[in-house]
């Protein structure tokens, strides 16, 4: 009986292990890519720069990036990147605080050539931090001011904003309406019913908690007031930013404050339970940046990767794997499902003076808010 | 009296018996040791106990919610603990001791959480128990809230008590018969002779299952990371420390507050058992295994194992379900995606480097297990409690700590006097991409559990055999891999499924120390958990399960030929 068993599970798996190879066969790109030669094909990208050379030749070249944004992006892109230039492209995906810590824990000995993507808030405090290096990019021209580190440390590639992410199913059976100010969010009904990351780990959930300390002018004892009374209703701080999202989306709980291009994704890929509101007292927002690790060891392949990542081509694979925030490049096409910000009050988000109090208030959130009992 | 009158013969023997081999042998295993487990421990301590660390110590002893912490965390050891033997031992008594249908199936269900990765259990729990679950809201229509300390126990205690299972299996079955037999001649009941005869003789099973699964317990990482809600443990803190902040110092000293009642317990356990151990002198279980022919308590104990191996049925037919759904709990149509996903994008590199580096470590500390036994068993030297117990820090020390230890100790080149002693092992630029210390780190987890299988399987065995080979003239070396290894034998395939499923498995230990070159399955699971893709993180928990199962069938075939039809231990040369 029990061989008969084991028999069944493992022909099960093979067959399907089969078909996902046959059926991958067909629609997978090719993964070889050593044929792309350095002297036609580079150029298209490295056009403008009087720095660079116009002809790299990449074979033996590597890249490791540190991604930030969802993981299908993050293979999308390395993806894109290794065929157009045949430069071997590897990825560990992390979190924003997870990415700072990592980066300092290995500050002699970098491991990784590029950042990219999640909120500037990290970039600049890993340029306060001396982890990253100047390199401003000839395709960086085309970026609104606003939207870049003036002295070149940090470039961003794309804006999005953060939104309540509430599963409509699950406030109808509380009887709560929709959230849509951050006041809503301390609801008693809501116990146990929120969910946002963990600031330390995540640069989402630190956007959240800057947007509130904007609100409050600044006033630190008043925000942390806020996340005490909040932590009441929050049932747990996840790792990852966007990690809420989809407890929402199953229901498991009735409010995620995540990024609304995140709640869009889940929606499209049928959590179609999700609605998302903004805070009216206004909400805060994210540009994700891309910047060159201090020490890098493959530097002309990382400055090309910053390079590519800030063309209209780059910053439009994001809409195809899901990712539906707002490219910085203006020649890029904005996805409709982008958030449209003119509709939506925004705080005014300070990235240098957030970066510079983000380790502080981190720490503190972990010791007085994270651990603390539920009253 | 068998023993008494082999006691000088014994003596003498040992004395006589030290070569070339042997002291190969000790030396390779006091440099493993010095190197993979006290090396690390100690700069963790030195950490620690360093100036900059006070300041720590004072916040988390002051504060209430530090010191709620702790608490809770020991109580989820303990009740972890208690309830993992329990459930562990009824399964390994209705094996053993019953005769009832489907006791394969019941084996086969008992063995499952030790070749999958633990939040593979916690994951399924969430989509069957939670808010939403499957059963508990489409079912029964209650929004059960399985975050918190009740989920939380009752996934570790399904997640770890294969371990406590193997454990009271491998000890019931070695356990003579002839003994039972003489009480109830003397006119003892079955209740009696339970309670009497059988309990005492496992007490030292009992204990260190339950001191594994404490330390487990309190160790694991990803579960309170999943599902822990408002409950708090030291490990889930130690995570944030490091992961979120690198705050080494805040790591190292939370570590050493986890470590403490590790080793407590740890100790406990060792002298406890030491004094109460009831070890069968003669070889070889003789006649039949007594079997209980009371029916209530036979299908009582049937009624409760099946119930729990249905459970666990349910919770892996999820994850084998869960791979091929597009969103389980909301829409259940067919895909591919998941495993696509996972086997074309970047799982491949990471279901590669694991388990390179894992049948690496797999022989290694299989081997190492048996030789430490071996010499702890049947070595008298100076030092040899000492080997022992170093030996299973292993598994004493939670994984975060020993995960920390290793990112302070082999991060950056060790140099004495201006001499690189020890290059850089660890992390992405280190030699191999950081592999090696991926690899020393899955040997530590799972040499303990050879140990103790050899340990447990030497002690069974009387020493005559060996005797006779170095009588015959034969050396240490000879007699290890020609007499003891073969006598030992299951203990060996224990401790090498162990050793590989474990270091398939792990995470806790190895959550800091994964390289962009050296990537680590389970971590790119949690990362699949946690960002809520549920479909992707089953596809890799069923390919983590197919490898474990390939890997295992294997090793059977070679090492374990003689055993599946000799259920008896130490009969097979």
């Amino acid at each position: 009986m029990s061989k008969r068993y084991v028999a069944v599970f493992s022909l099960l798996i093979l067959v399907t292990l089969l078909a996902a190879c046959s059926n991958a066969a067909k629609t997978e790109p090719p993964v070889a890519v050593t044929e792309v030669p350095a002297t036609t094909e580079t150029p298209a990208m490295t056009e403008a720069p009087a720095t660079a050379e116009p002809t790299i030749d990449t074979t033996g070249m590597k890249l490791t990036v540190l991604c930030g944004p969802q993981e299908d992006w993050c293979i999308a892109a390395t993806q894109a990147f290794q065929e157009k230039t045949g430069i071997e492209t590897n990825y560990v995906r992390l979190s924003s605080g997870e990415a700072i810590a990592r980066l300092s824990a290995s500050k002699d000995n970098p491991e990784f050539d590029v950042w990219w993507g999640g909120p500037v808030d990290g970039y600049q405090q890993a340029k306060d931090q001396g982890l990253v290096q100047a390199y401003v990019s000839p395709n960086a021209a085309v970026i609104a001011d606003n939207l870049k580190d003036p002295d070149g440390y940090w470039t961003g590639i794309y804006v999005g904003a953060l939104g309540f992410c509430s599963n409509t199913s699950v406030l109808n059976s509380l009887s709560v309406e929709t959230p849509d100010s951050w006041q809503d969010l301390l609801d008693p009904a809501l116990k146990g019913q929120i969910a946002m990351a963990h600031p330390a780990t995540s640069g989402t959930a630190f956007t959240a908690f800057w947007t509130v300390n904007t609100l409050n002018n600044l006033d630190e004892e008043a925000t942390f007031g806020y996340f005490k009374e909040l932590h009441n209703n929050i049932l747990q701080y996840t790792k990852t930013g966007s990690a809420p999202g989809p407890m929402a989306g199953r229901g498991e709980i009735a409010v995620a404050i995540i990024f609304s291009h995140d709640c869009v994704m889940y929606q499209k890929q049928g959590m179609t339970d999700l609605k998302v509101s903004f805070p009216s007292e206004g909400t805060g927002y994210e540009i994700g940046g891309v910047a060159i690790i201090n020490g890098a060891r493959n530097l002309d392949a990382a400055k090309m990767w910053v390079d590519w990542s800030l063309t209209a081509e780059a910053q439009e694979i994001a809409a195809t794997v899901g990712s539906y925030q707002l490219p910085t490049n203006p020649d890029a096409a904005v996805p409709p499902e982008a958030v449209k910000l003119d509709t939506i009050k925004l705080v005014d988000y300070d990235f240098v003076a957030s970066a510079a109090a983000k380790k502080a208030l981190t720490e503190r959130f972990d010791a007085d808010i994270a651990p603390a009992p539920k009253e | 009296m068998l023993a008494t009158t082999s006691k000088h013969k014994n003596k003498l023997f040992h004395k006589i018996s030290i070569d070339k081999g042997l002291v190969i042998g000790l030396i390779i295993i006091i440099l493993f040791l010095l190197i993979a487990i006290l090396f690390p421990l100690i700069k963790i301590l030195g950490t620690a106990i360093s100036k900059e660390a006070i300041p720590y110590f004072v916040h988390y002893f002051k504060s209430s919610v530090y010191l709620g912490i702790i608490w809770n965390t020991i109580k989820l050891g303990l009740v972890v603990g208690f309830f993992g033997t329990a459930l562990g031992f009824l399964f390994a008594y209705v094996q053993v001791r019953t005769n009832v249908p489907c006791k394969r199936f019941m084996h086969l269900m008992a063995l499952m959480p030790i070749i999958s990765p633990p939040f593979a259990v916690a994951t399924a729990a969430i989509e069957l128990f939670g808010r939403s679950g499957l059963i508990t809201y489409e079912l029964l229509g209650i929004r059960y809230n399985i975050y918190g300390f009740t989920g939380l126990t009752g996934v570790l205690v399904l997640s770890l008590f294969t371990v406590a299972y193997m454990n009271f299996q491998g000890m019931l079955r070695a356990l003579d018969p002839s003994l039972d037999e003489a009480a109830t001649n003397m006119g003892a009941t079955k209740w009696d002779v339970f309670r009497t005869v059988t309990i005492p003789m496992l007490i030292p099973g009992i204990a260190s299952s339950f001191l594994l699964l404490f330390v487990e317990a309190i160790a694991d990482l990803a579960n309170p990371l999943v599902l822990g809600g408002d409950f708090t443990v030291l490990a889930s803190r130690v995570y944030i420390a490091i992961a979120g902040e690198y705050d080494v110092f805040a790591g190292a000293v939370l570590s050493l507050i986890l470590l403490i009642p590790s080793l407590t317990v740890f100790i406990l356990q060792k002298y406890w058992v030491s004094r109460k151990s009831v070890v069968s002198v003669t070889g070889k279980p003789s006649g039949r295994t007594m079997i209980v022919t009371n029916p209530f308590v036979r299908w009582g104990l049937f009624i409760l194992a099946m119930f729990f191996s249905c459970l666990i049925l349910l919770i892996y037919g999820t994850i084998l379900v869960g791979a091929f759904t597009k969103l389980f709990g909301i829409n259940y149509s067919f895909t591919l995606e998941h495993f696509k996903y996972v086997i074309f994008g970047l799982g491949s590199q990471a279901i590669m480097d694991t388990s390179k580096m894992s049948l690496i470590a797999t022989p290694i500390a299989g081997l190492l297990g048996m030789l430490i036994a071996w010499l702890v068993v049947r070595k008298h030297f100076i030092g040899r409690g000492i080997l022992d117990f170093i030996s299973m820090l292993g598994i004493a020390v939670p994984g975060t700590v020993l995960g920390i230890g290793y990112l302070l100790a082999f991060n950056n080149p060790v140099i004495v006097n201006s001499k690189v002693i020890l290059p850089s092992l660890a992390g992405g630029t280190a030699i191999a991409g950081g592999m090696i210390a991926l690899i020393l780190a899955y040997i530590v987890r799972s040499v303990p559990a050879g140990v103790r299988s050899g340990i447990s399987s030497l002690q069974q065995i009387d020493p005559s055999i060996e005797e006779a080979s170095i009588s015959l003239g034969a050396n240490n070396t000879t007699t290890f891999w020609k007499v003891t290894l073969p006598l030992i034998r299951p203990a060996f395939l224990t401790g090498l499924v162990y050793s590989f499923a474990r270091s398939m498995t792990s995470l806790s230990a190895v959550i800091f120390l994964s390289t962009p070159e050296a990537k680590v399955m389970t971590s790119q699971i949690l990362n699949e958990v946690d960002a809520g893709r549920f479909g992707n993180a089953f596809a890799y928990c069923d390919m983590l399960i197919l490898i474990v199962l390939i890997v295992i069938g294997i090793l059977y075939l070679v090492v374990g030929k003689s055993m599946v039809v000799n259920q008896n231990l130490g009969v097979s040369s």
